[in-house]
């Protein structure tokens, strides 16, 4: 399971889990995740959830700006297109920072292996 | 053509194993050649087996048949032959010891003859040709990597920080034993070169050219490869096979 935690000064306030095909972000009450401040757009980003199709059972997580005025981040860099999203990476929606984890991810073995 | 080869491996600065085996042979009048290079996984015992046992069924299959003038196709049929020995001999081992259930191997192997060299490659070890001062990798990765690369899902610069970097798709012991195949025209001056992915991680591709073309043999190019990425702190086993013609 991943989940999206908001940060003010680096401590997280609150845990959006990332529970759908489809998670949408912004500052309208039809988003999965609201965020109603300034810096936000309407309809801000989405965040897909899509199973990988080379590794089953592994989801991977993508974040897609949706047009927003002050941008998405992903690790302070302003993403123009889909972007993978990694366990621990630093998302940024207009000025509001997230932290993504996926603790599948995390449990990932980290050497070299095969695929049966 | 004349050809000179020579190769190393390292075990790297952090491994406490290596388990990357190489080998090769040539002719007598060193105008036919062999290059097989080897990067086992399974842990610390089944990496070092199961490379090993890859790269002496290839040789002891394949040496006799160096300069019997053999065309391309009859040479590949050989090495799916052998690789396919090396598959079984693999699954043999691993039916004997349960510890070494997870053990596999890639391979890339060139067999060089005449102004041409046959490729075969099961796994993400690589072959690249240098030629005219330009480097050009000879075979396709068989990881998830490659696979998401090629279809968008990511980009290069994703590829050190996704969690399954290290997973192939395909290995010897570990699936059908069926390698890809390629073929390469060499000229006079190219240098071909096998290396395991402990090379690609820990030095960058543009940086091989300028250490192959100072180095005035092929030992000391592939001495010169290794040392640099030992200076990079290569964190895997790191190997080289390099072939010069002239």
């Amino acid at each position: 399971m991943a989940s999206l935690s908001q940060l003010v000064d680096s401590v997280v306030v609150t845990t959006f889990e990332i529970d759908k095909p489809e998670v949408r972000l912004g500052r309208r009450t039809n988003n999965d995740i609201r965020i109603d401040e300034i810096s936000v757009s309407g309809q801000h980003a989405v965040i897909e959830c899509v199973p990988n199709a080379y590794l089953e059972g592994t989801m991977d997580y993508y974040i897609t700006d949706k047009g927003s005025t002050n941008g998405t981040f992903v690790n302070d860099l302003r993403i123009t297109e889909r972007q993978r999203l990694n366990s621990n990476d630093r998302v940024r929606i207009g000025w509001n920072e997230f932290r993504f984890v996926d603790e599948d991810e995390n449990a990932m073995e980290k050497t070299a292996y095969i695929l049966d | 053509m004349v050809f000179h080869v020579s190769g190393l491996t390292d075990i790297g600065t952090v491994r406490t194993s290596n388990q990357d085996a190489i080998d090769w042979c040539l002719d007598d009048a060193s105008t036919e050649a062999l290059l097989v290079l080897a990067d086992g996984m399974g842990g610390y015992q089944g990496g070092e087996e199961a490379s090993r046992i890859a790269l002496d069924t290839l040789m002891e299959s394949l040496a006799p048949a160096l300069n019997a003038g053999t065309t391309p196709e009859s040479r590949k049929q050989s090495v799916q032959l052998a690789l396919n020995l090396a598959s079984e001999r693999i699954e043999a081992r691993k039916a004997q010891a349960p510890d070494l259930a997870k053990m596999g191997t890639t391979i890339v192997l060139a067999w060089v003859s005449g102004n041409s060299a046959i490729l075969a490659h099961i796994g993400d070890s690589r072959c690249y040709l240098l030629h005219n001062e330009s480097l050009q990798c000879l075979t396709r990765d068989d990881t998830v990597v490659q696979n998401m690369l090629e279809d968008g899902s990511i980009r290069e610069r994703d590829v050190p920080n996704v969690p399954f970097r290290n997973v192939l798709t395909r290995a010897l012991g570990a699936s059908d034993a069926t390698a890809t195949f390629g073929e390469v025209p060499l000229e006079p001056g190219d240098l071909l070169l096998l290396c395991s992915d402990g090379l690609t991680g820990a030095l960058e591709e543009n940086e091989w050219i300028s250490l192959l073309s100072r180095a005035d043999s092929v030992q000391t190019g592939v001495q010169a490869l290794i040392d640099a990425s030992l200076e990079k702190g290569a964190k895997d086993n790191v190997s080289v096979v390099l072939l010069s013609t002239n």
